[in-house]
C-alpha cells in the first residue's frame, strides 16, 4: 500500500490496471451522484453514445472527419520532413525556425486570407489545418535533430561519409522512428483543430459539423457522446501509432526498456 | 620467462628493425577553450617501422592522467576536431582529413538504429579495397575472429560493453583505414578480457606493414606491453596546458614486439619510469 505513493516504484501491470478502472469508477460515480439537471449524468452519455453508434449520420461523418485529419497530417508530414531534414542546410534553417515561430499566428485571423487563396471549402479546411499543423510538426522535429548528439555525426565522419550520406543516416534513417512518434504526439493536435476547422466551412459535414449542430440545440447529451467517440478514436491512433513504432523500429522499445 | 642464455643471439636477431618514412606528424598543436590552454606545442612524429621477415605494423600509446588533454589530441590527430593552431600531416605531408583514421571511441558508440551487421556493412561498402561481393564473408570472419558472431543481427543496445567494443573495432577495420585510434580500450575490461584485446590489437598491428595503431590510455603497464612508442602527455611545471613531455622508444629498450616483456627488469624499470613522470 506505501509502495502506491513511493516515488518510482515498479508495480505491476495488473496493480496499474486496476489502479486506472478503480479511480475511473469513482470519478464516474461522483459524476453520477453530483450533477443534477444541466449536466447530463454518464448513463445518460452512454445511452446516445450507443444510439449514436449504429447510425449512418454518425459514421458518415466521422469518415468525412477522418479523411480529411489523415489528408492533413500526410501533407503535414511531407512538408515537415522536408524541411526539418534540410534544416542542416544553411539556406533552408532560417525558414525552418521562421516555420516554428508560426506556432504563434492564430489561425482565426488567417481564415479571410486562405479563403481568398482557395477555391472551395474542402481546400479551404485542408489547408488551414496543415498550415496549423506544421509549426507543431516541426518544432518538435527540429528538437530531434538539434538533441542529436555529435558522436552520432563523428562516427560517420571516421567512416567517411560524406554530409548528404551523414544527413541520410544519421537524420532520416536514424531518426525515423521519432517521426512515427512526433506523429503520434501531435495527432492530438490536429484533432483537436478538426473540429474548428469544420465549423468554419459546414457544407461537407464532418464530427465538428456534428458537434455543432448538437451544441445549437443544446442537445448536451449527444454533444457529450460525440466528445466520447473523439476521445476514444484519438485513443485508438495513439494505441495504432505506438504499436506501429514497435513493429516497424524495434530498437525503440530496447532503449526505453 | 627467462630468455636461456644461448638463445641471446638469436633474440638479438629479432629485434632487428630500421624506423623509414613518416606516417604521421603532428607539429605545434595548441588547442584553447576559450582562454584555457588545453594543449601546448605538441609535436610528435611517426615512422613507419620495419623489420625484415615480419609485416610489423607501428603501435603507439598516448599516455596521460585524467582529464589531461588526452582525447583532445586524439580528436586532433584524427582529423575530427581543429587545433587552434598547428598541422597533423600524413605520408607525404598530405593533411590529414577526417575519415583518414578509423576511431574506436572511448564509449564505443555504434548508430543505435542498426544492426551490428548492417553497421558492419555500412563500413565496409566505404572500403575500396573490398570487392562487394567480399563483404559478407569478410564480416563473417571477422565476427568469427572478435567472438561476434551470434551477435551481428543484434541492436548494440542488445550488447554488452566489451562487444561493443569488439564491434567498434571491427566496424573501423573493414572501413580499412590504415590507422586505428582507439581512446581507452583498456577500461572497464576484467582481466582475461583484457588478454584478449591485446591478442587482437597485436593481430592486427601485425596484418599490414602500414598499420598504425594508436592507443590512449592510463593504463601504463598495458600500454607500455602492448607498444613499441609511448608518448607521455602531461603539464609542465609553471606553464599552461598539456605536452608530450617525453617520448620512449621501446624498441631501443627491446621493449617491444615480445610476449612476455612483462617480466623484464627492464619493463618493470620503464613502467616505474613513466609513473614517475605522469
Ligand atoms: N568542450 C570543452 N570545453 C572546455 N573544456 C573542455 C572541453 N572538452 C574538454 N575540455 C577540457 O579539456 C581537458 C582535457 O579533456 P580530455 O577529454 O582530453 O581528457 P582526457 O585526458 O581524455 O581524460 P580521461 O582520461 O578522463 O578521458 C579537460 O580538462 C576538460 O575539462
Ligand atoms: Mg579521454
Amino acid at each position: 500500500m506505501k509502495q502506491l505513493f513511493a516515488p518510482f516504484a515498479n508495480m505491476s501491470r495488473k496493480v496499474i490496471y486496476l489502479l486506472v478502472i478503480g479511480q475511473l469508477l469513482v470519478a464516474l460515480m461522483l459524476w453520477h451522484n453530483l450533477s443534477h439537471g444541466l449536466i447530463p449524468k454518464p448513463i445518460k452519455i452512454a445511452e446516445n453514445f450507443f444510439a449514436l453508434l449504429p447510425t449512418k449520420v454518425f459514421w458518415d461523418n466521422i469518415l468525412v472527419s477522418l479523411v480529411l485529419t489523415l489528408k492533413a497530417m500526410a501533407i503535414s508530414i511531407l512538408v515537415t520532413l522536408f524541411f526539418a531534414y534540410l534544416s542542416v542546410v544553411p539556406f533552408f534553417s532560417g525558414l525552418a525556425k521562421f516555420l516554428v515561430k508560426c506556432r504563434y499566428l492564430t489561425l482565426t485571423g488567417l481564415i479571410f486570407v486562405f479563403t481568398l487563396l482557395t477555391q472551395d471549402g474542402s481546400q479551404l479546411k485542408l489547408s488551414l489545418l496543415v498550415f496549423g499543423i506544421v509549426p507543431f510538426f516541426v518544432t518538435s522535429f527540429l528538437s530531434v535533430i538539434t538533441s542529436i548528439k555529435n558522436q552520432e555525426y563523428d562516427l560517420c565522419k571516421t567512416l567517411r561519409y560524406n554530409r548528404w550520406q551523414t544527413l541520410y543516416e544519421v537524420i532520416i534513417i536514424g531518426k525515423a522512428d521519432q517521426v512515427l512518434e512526433i506523429i503520434r504526439q501531435n495527432f492530438a493536435i490536429s484533432w483537436l483543430m478538426i473540429t474548428m476547422v469544420e465549423g468554419l466551412s459546414m457544407s461537407e459535414g464532418g464530427i465538428g459539423t456534428l458537434l455543432i449542430k448538437y451544441n445549437k440545440y443544446n442537445d448536451l447529451g449527444n454533444v457529450l457522446a460525440i466528445q466520447l467517440s473523439i476521445f476514444l478514436l484519438g485513443l485508438f491512433f495513439d494505441f495504432l501509432l505506438g504499436f506501429l513504432k514497435k513493429w516497424l523500429f524495434p530498437y525503440t522499445k530496447l532503449q526505453t526498456q | 620467462m627467462v630468455v636461456p642464455l644461448h638463445k641471446t643471439s638469436n633474440t638479438i636477431a629479432m629485434m632487428e628493425y630500421r624506423k623509414e618514412e613518416i606516417l604521421l606528424k603532428a607539429e605545434k598543436i595548441n588547442l584553447f577553450f576559450g582562454e584555457k590552454q588545453v594543449l601546448r606545442d605538441i609535436d610528435l612524429c611517426i615512422k613507419n617501422i620495419v623489420r625484415p621477415g615480419v609485416t610489423q605494423g607501428q603501435v603507439v600509446s598516448l599516455l596521460g592522467r585524467s582529464g589531461i588533454g588526452k582525447t583532445q589530441l586524439f580528436r586532433i590527430l584524427s582529423g575530427l576536431q581543429k587545433p587552434t593552431s598547428g598541422t597533423v600531416t600524413g605520408i607525404d605531408n598530405k593533411p590529414i582529413m577526417q575519415g583518414d583514421m578509423g576511431v574506436v571511441f572511448q564509449n564505443y558508440y555504434l548508430f543505435e538504429w542498426r544492426t551490428i551487421r548492417q553497421s558492419l556493412e555500412l563500413a565496409a561498402k566505404k572500403n575500396p579495397q573490398l570487392k562487394p561481393t567480399d563483404i559478407k564473408d569478410q564480416i563473417d570472419q571477422q565476427a568469427q575472429l572478435f567472438n561476434l558472431t551470434e551477435h551481428l543481427n543484434k541492436y548494440p543496445q542488445q550488447l554488452s560493453g566489451g562487444q561493443r567494443q569488439r564491434a567498434s573495432i571491427i566496424q573501423q577495420l573493414l572501413n580499412g583505414s590504415n590507422f586505428l585510434l582507439l581512446d581507452e580500450p583498456f577500461s572497464g575490461l576484467d582481466v582475461i578480457m583484457l588478454e584478449k584485446v591485446v591478442e587482437l590489437l597485436l593481430k592486427v598491428s601485425l596484418s599490414d606493414e602500414l598499420k598504425t595503431l594508436i592507443l590512449v590510455s592510463h593504463d601504463i603497464e598495458t600500454s607500455v606491453a602492448l607498444a613499441d612508442t609511448t608518448f607521455i602527455l602531461a603539464q609542465e611545471d609553471g606553464k599552461p596546458g598539456a605536452t608530450i613531455i617525453k617520448e620512449v622508444d621501446l624498441c631501443e629498450r627491446e621493449l617491444a614486439w615480445e610476449k612476455d616483456v612483462k617480466n623484464k627488469k627492464e619493463f618493470a624499470n620503464t613502467v616505474q619510469e613513466i609513473k614517475a613522470l605522469l
